[in-house]
Order: structure tokens, then sequence, then C-alpha cells
């Protein structure tokens, strides 16, 4: 047994460490902790006197200085509605393709993941650019919320792609089996038992995309435009609320408050959203576990 | 003073006795006594007594699930890692640190008692840095690390296969290598105990026969328990051995002694049906 | 007979339906491609006269100057990069440490509620990110760095850092959990405190997760538009000090697209371009990196 000389240096790191880590991970954890109540807090503070019923139902007056945000309100629906009418059936056609018609490394699989995974890398303000040429210029759309619609739904669709893709793949292995022992066709399994069963995850994926949807702004400048005006139709520009804000931060002088409330239904909004889409995951889940 | 000098120099003031499960720390290392182990409410060791003699080799064995491996765990207090697990009675080291205290410091305490894993699981880093992490943690200076990791490497006859790759990745090596890897950096620390918990399962059977030869040299120079599956490897190597079975639900001590003697003729029935193979 | 019928038909439904998610797949994974070829058309008037050569070489930017019409991208690229890299000095620290605390501080109840707060940081829009910085970021440093204007390089790098704390966090988090047992039972078994076990063991073992999480934060900043234009000053200039307002390169394609014409137009398109070869370059890299990470805990 080799002996040699025992500890003798004073051991400082072991405690003295341990409380850095501990106070200075404690007050990471904080921060991330406050840092939304503080965002929260400082919008309340400045926008919330404004809200009032007009606030939601009022044209906007005076660049925004003054009035509400029903059009925009309006606008953003729209969009919302444009753009979902795209992305649910690509997305989910994509993926319902992706995961019962080719295997998975197959080289047309590769291709498709690998272009929606780049698409995901894609910064917002090009997909803006990309909008702007390709459904305003070449397609005829002009500013419009068609094209705005569009454009998020370009946005959005690996988001869409890629839950319903986990949602399918994380289906019983048997269930295609069962269907196809039943004499069932593809179309027949996918349409009546495939979907169905993994609608959950779809309308999960779904939610998330109205939440990165309502929450874009760069996408939206050069595609839906910065018209204040009620839309009459999908061919009209309309601003969104998050180009609102943007407006009134950056080119409005005096519209800060009014960005604020602004923000703050925003914000309410997108939390909503994202709260039905928790609560929704957590519901399934649960009932995933009951039944055996 | 080197912990382990004194260690050996309080077991020669001990009053020599026989061995035995009597609660009497003569020339034992580690005495045991009443050790119970719960997992929550559920009891997986209970009312263990047991003397781990000084520089010698014990051996654990018995069914899966008797509490052989909770009753190991415990004896270093890695047991504290699993949420819920509970530990009543004691263990008294040598020089009369009480394993089992609250206060006890753990850290030197696990210095003091090392362990050798089931699985190989060297840090996924270099193999010097698998010396450097630990031996910087108990206070060696830099300059002494690399005598002590050439001397403990040449303990464990991994000096001549590895001298030239120290600062590759451990992972690299074999599987057997890596668990001498493990054995050099628990002997790194100098401690005066050490447990393997079936240290050769998860290796083939030429490399389970290095391992086998290595434990088995550190006889005369550091206390060893070792749990093990093997029982013709217990046969080989062990001065003593415990027989551990499950009694109404709970893990319990029913038999230990000199190897030879628990070997050939056990007193309990169900550890004679064991050890002659007939049951387990 | 019928049956055999309805047999045919069905399997001719089978094949429309396989063409139509085919094409729509196709169209999925395209779009892409698309995007960029359409990048590449706007940008071409600028490519085919030539100008990429004064878009690195010329020293500044005012391509609505009559009299001396320049187009340098430098200092834009330049004040991308800066505000890039100083978010993510400043949030990989505090999201590292987090996520340490997390793992091996705090009780366990803790982590279901750490979670959701983090998850609805990641939600909050980055445009009300930006206003926030605007009205309270902004300010603060002014009233510590009077003779600045506030709008800085600093400002969007706090802003922006704030941004990406969340994913940092997340992924270190992840990282950290994924940390095989028995390495930390080696750990324990040599005595290790904790303080060691975390610096040695757990985050050199975490190192690959968290540079994932890094490069995926790194893009995610890099094309961030509305965090920086609102607090970053909008001054297209190489900064000297980290109260210099900067202009990144998203927030000059959000300002000039909307009155650009001609040439000027092509070189915000080349700057499109330019943001998207970066950010592919960051995805590639980080799939091709993925393997290696799986394969980093094997044994024998």
């Amino acid at each position: 047994m080799p002996t040699l000389a025992p500890p003798q240096k004073r051991r400082v790191f072991p405690v003295l460490g341990d409380r850095v880590f501990g106070a200075f991970g404690m007050a990471a954890a904080l921060l991330s902790f406050g840092l939304f109540a503080w965002i929260v807090w400082d919008l309340a503070r400045l926008g919330f006197p404004q809200l009032s019923w007009g606030y939601f139902t009022g044209e906007v007056e005076d660049s925004g200085r003054a009035g509400g945000i029903g059009p925009l309100l309006v606008s953003s629906l729209l969009i919302l509605v444009c753009c979902l009418g795209l992305v649910i059936p690509l997305g989910v056609g994509c993926a319902l393709w992706l995961s019962e018609f080719v295997k998975r490394r197959s080289v047309a699989a590769r291709l498709v993941t690998g272009g929606v995974d780049l698409l995901a890398s894609v910064p917002s303000i090009v997909f803006g650019l990309f909008g702007m040429v390709f459904f305003g210029q070449v397609l005829g759309m002009g500013f419009s919320i068609l094209a705005g619609g569009l454009t998020l739904a370009c946005m959005i669709l690996p988001i869409l792609v890629r839950t319903t893709l986990s949602a399918l793949e994380s289906l019983p292995a048997d269930l295609r089996p069962a269907a196809a022992a039943l004499g069932l066709t593809n179309t027949t399994a996918i349409a009546k038992i495939l979907l169905p069963a993994a609608l959950p995850g779809i309308v999960i994926g779904i939610t998330l995309g109205i939440g990165r949807a309502l929450s874009e702004t760069a996408a939206l400048i050069f595609t839906s435009g910065y018209s204040i005006r009620w839309p009459e139709t999908l061919g009209d520009s309309g601003r969104s609320l998050s180009v609102h804000i943007y407006d009134l931060a950056l080119n409005v002088a005096g519209g800060n408050t009014m960005a604020a409330s602004s923000a703050l239904v925003l914000l309410a909004l997108i939390l909503l959203v994202n709260s039905v889409a928790v609560a929704l995951s957590e519901h399934w889940l649960r009932r995933r576990h009951q039944t055996p | 003073m080197n912990p382990s000098a004194l260690s050996r120099q309080n077991e020669l003031n001990c009053s020599t006795s026989g061995s035995g499960c009597i609660v009497d720390c003569g020339t034992s290392n580690l005495c045991v006594s009443e050790l119970s182990v719960f997992y929550r409410d559920h009891s997986a060791v209970r009312d263990v007594s047991l003397n781990i003699p000084t520089n010698e080799i014990t051996a654990i064995v018995g069914p899966s699930g008797c509490g052989k491996s909770s009753f190991l765990h415990s004896l270093n207090r890695l047991t504290d890692l699993i949420p819920g697990c509970r530990v009543t009675g004691s263990i008294r080291l040598c020089d009369g640190t009480e394993i089992t205290h609250p206060q006890a410091d753990i850290l030197s305490l696990r210095r003091r008692v090392g362990i050798v894993f089931q699985r190989p699981n060297p840090f996924p880093q270099s193999i010097r840095r698998n010396f450097e992490i630990p031996l910087k943690e108990h206070g060696w200076h830099n300059r002494d690390i690399p005598d002590r990791m050439e001397a403990v490497l040449r303990d464990v006859g991994l000096w001549d296969e590895v001298s030239d790759r120290l600062h590759k990745s451990a992972i690299a090596l074999s599987g057997g290598q890596q668990q001498r890897l493990c054995i050099a950096r628990a002997l790194a620390l100098d401690p005066e105990v050490i447990l393997f918990d079936e240290p050769c399962s998860a290796l083939d059977p030429i490399a389970s026969g290095v391992v086998e030869d290595l434990i088995h040299s550190l006889k005369g120079k550091v206390t060893v328990a070792i749990v093990t599956h093997n029982l013709a490897q217990a046969r080989r190597i062990a001065d003593h051995a415990a027989v551990f079975w499950v009694r109404d639900n709970a893990g319990a001590l029913v038999e230990s002694g000199p190897a030879a003697r628990v070997f050939s003729d056990p007193l309990d029935p169900d550890a004679a049906l064991y050890l002659s193979g007939a049951r387990g | 007979m019928t049956s055999s019928k309805n047999t045919s038909l069905s399997r001719s439904i089978d094949r429309v339906a396989q063409g139509i998610l085919g094409l729509l797949a196709l169209v999925s994974g395209a779009l892409v491609v698309l995007i960029v070829c359409f990048l590449f058309k706007g940008a071409w008037p600028a490519i085919e006269a030539g100008r990429l050569e004064s878009f690195f070489a010329d020293p500044k930017w005012q391509p609505g100057s009559v009299r001396d019409p320049q187009f340098g991208v430098v200092s834009m690229l330049v004040g991308s990069t800066l505000v890039t890299l100083l978010a993510v000095a400043l949030a990989l620290p505090v999201g590292v440490a987090g996520a340490v605390f997390h793992r091996f501080y705090a009780p366990p109840a803790l982590e279901r509620w750490n979670r959701r707060i983090l998850e609805l940081l990641i939600g909050v829009p980055a445009v009300v990110f930006g206003f926030w910085g605007l009205s309270v970021v902004v300010p603060a440093i002014v009233r510590f760095v009077p003779e600045s204007s506030g709008q800085s390089l600093l400002a969007g790098g706090i802003v922006l850092g704030l941004m990406i704390l969340p994913i940092i966090t997340l992924t270190s988090q992840a990282a950290l959990q994924a940390v095989p047992p028995a390495q930390l039972q080696a750990a324990a078994g040599l005595g290790l405190g904790r303080a060691r076990t975390i610096w040695s063991i757990a985050l050199p073992a975490a190192k690959g997760g968290i540079g994932t999480g890094v490069l995926l934060s790194l893009a995610r900043a890099v094309g961030e538009t509305m965090a920086v234009v609102l607090v970053c000053g909008n001054i297209p200039q190489i900064p000297t000090s980290l109260f210099d307002p900067i202009r990144p390169v998203t927030s000059t394609i959000a300002l000039e697209m909307g009155y650009a014409t001609a040439s000027h137009k092509a070189l915000l398109f080349c700057a499109g371009l330019i943001l998207v070869l970066f950010t592919a370059a960051l995805v590639g890299w980080l799939s091709f990196r993925r393997p290696a990470i799986d394969s980093g805990t094997g044994g024998a």
C-alpha cells in the first residue's frame, strides 16, 4: 500500500464554493422568477389606467395617442384565421405523410424534415421580406391581411409539423396493424383512427402556433401593413396589435402609455392562449394515464 | 498524521478477541450494530450487527433483494442520496467515529470508506482528471498528485497499460480496465475500508478474474467488504463471510463468521441451502 | 363483385390521399428553398450590378444620400455580432447558475413552478420585451451614465440576454438532468462535495447540452428584430464603448424596407440572405453535432 503525505492543504473550495454556487444560483433563479413579474408590473403601471370598454372597441385616434384598438383586434383575429387556414392542412398533411407514408430514414423524409427544421431557423424579419415579395408582389395580394396571415403560416409551420409528428409517433404502435387487420384502407385508418387519436397533440401544436403568431411583429410590417381602419375584406391592409406596439414605441412621440396598454392586452391574450395549451396537455396527459 | 496509520496503531491497541457477530470492536475496522435501513415505511434491512475485521476480506452473500447492497451503501452514507431513505443503528469506525451520526463529516468519511460500484463509473474525462478531481478535493498538493496516481495505477496493474495515454478519455478503456481504474481511484484517497458492490458482475470472465485477483491482493493492506452473487468467488477470496436472507419482508443477517466455517458448516438452514446451491 | 369494385375504388382513394399528402409535405419541405430563392431574386440586382463589393468595402451606410451613396454593411454586421455575443455572455452564466440551483439546491417542489415561469417568459412577445427595455432598461442606463442616450449596445445586450435567458436555463436544466446518475454516485463515493461535484463532474458532463442551448439562443438572438430595434439607438457605426448606439442587420431591414427602392432594396435583400445563411449554418452545425453529444456517456 503506497502511503503518501496525507491531506495538508486547507480545503476552502468545498465550503466556500458551495456557498458561492448556492447564492449565485439562487440569485439567478430569482431573476428569472422576478423578471416576468417585473415586466408585467411595469406594463400594468403604465398601461392599466387607459384600459376601458371603449379601449377595446374604439378606433385608433391621433396616431394611437388616444382612442382604442378595436380595428386592430379585428385585424389580428383575421390575420390569425388566414394563418390557421393555411397552416393546419399544410402542417398536419406534411406530418401525416412523414409518419404514415414514408420510412423515417428515407431520403425523401430526411429532405422534408431537414427543410422544415431549416425553416424553423429562418429569422422572422426574413419571413417578412419573403412574404412581401411572394404573397404581396408575385401573387398580387399587396399589403393585406391575407398576405400577413399566409406569411405567418409559413413561420409557424415547423411548430405544427413537429408537434403533430410527435403526437402521431407517440400513438400505440399496434393501432396501425389493428386497422389493417380489419381491412381498413390507409385513408380510413388515418381519418377515422389515427387523426382522432392524435388530435390532442395537434390541438396543442395549434395553440402554441397561435401564441407565436399573435406575438409576431417583424414578419407583419411589410405584409399586412399599418392601416388602422376597420378591415372590410381580407384584401385590406390591417395593423396587428403587435405592429401597433412597435409603431407607438418607435414612431409616435408620447405614445408610451398607450403602447403599454396594448402590450398589456397582447400579453394577456398570449398568457391565455399558453395557459389553454398547458391546461389541455395536462388534461390529456391525465386522461391517458387513467385509461389502462 | 496519516489517518490510516493512526487506525492501524489503534488496531494494535485493541485487544484481540475471536471474530463473530457480537458487538465488540476487537480487530474490526467497522463495527455495525443493530443497523436498519428503511425506504419510506418499507424496511429493507433490519437489525444487522456485524464486525468487519481490519485488513481482511469480508464477503457478503445472499439472494437478490435481501438488502446486501442497501447494507453496503449505508456503510459510507451513500443511502443519503436516496430520497426517503432512513438509516437507524450504529456503525463505528475503529477510532470511534460514528458513521450514522447526523453531524458526521460525510465527505471525509467517504474518503476513509471508499466504494467501487457494480458498473465501472469513471468520469467521462481524461484518466488523469479522474485522479486529480478527488485528490484535489481532499487536499492533496498538486505536486504530489502524479506520484500518487502512478503508485495506485501500479497497484492495480494498470500503469503499463495506460501510462502513455493519461490524457485520453477514461471512457475509451475496456470494461475491466475501467473497473480497475475505479478501484485505483478509490485507493488513491488512502481509505481504511473499501466497499465493493458486485464489482465483477458487469465484466466478462477474464476481466472478472483480473479484478478478483486485484481485490485478493488488497488483503492485509486495506479492509475490504465485498457484496457478490458469485459464491465461488466468495469462497476463493473471503476470510470472513456474512449471509443475508429475507426474514419477515426485510433483509437480515442469518449467518456470519470465518469464511471456511460458514461455507463448510453453516448453522442456519436457509444459509445452508443457499450455500449448497439448492436455493436462492 | 361489389366488393372488388369497392376495393379498387378505395385503392384509388388511398392513392389520391397519398398524392395530396405528399404534395403538402413537398410544399412544407421546399418552402425554405422557395424563401432562399426569393431572397436571391430580390438581391440579384445588387449582385448583378457588382454592388456586393461596396457592400463590404464601403465604410459607411448612407444609401439614401444622392451625392455620395454608400452601402457599407460592415458596421451593422459588427453591431449584430456584438449585441448577440453580449447577450449570450450575460445570459449564459445566469442561465447555467439558475439551472444548477434548480438541479442541486432547490427543493423539487419548486421545479414545476420554475418550468411554468420559464415557459411564460419564452412566450413574452419580442416587441413587448423591446418596449419594456425602452421604458425601463434605457432610462436606467441613462441614470447611471448620464452622458449616453441610453439606447445602446448595452441596452440591446441586456434585453436580448433576458430574452434568451429562459432558453439557456431550460436547455441547461435538461442537460444537467441527463448527467448519468452513476457519475454523481461515483462522485459521492469519492467524498466529493456538492460544489466540486457540480464544477468538475456535472458541468463537464452537461457541456454538450449547454452548448446546444447556446447555439439555439445564438440563432434566436441574431435573427431577433423587435427587441433590438427599439433599444439599440439605430445608428450604423462600429461602437467604441458599451454605451454607443449600434444598428444590427435586422433593424436595418425593418427600418428601411418600407421606403427603399432599386439597389438600396436589393442590398437589404442581400442582408436578409446573409442572416438566413448564418442561422442555417448554426442550425446545420447543431444537427451535425447532436450525435456526438449522445455518444458522450457510452461505456464499455
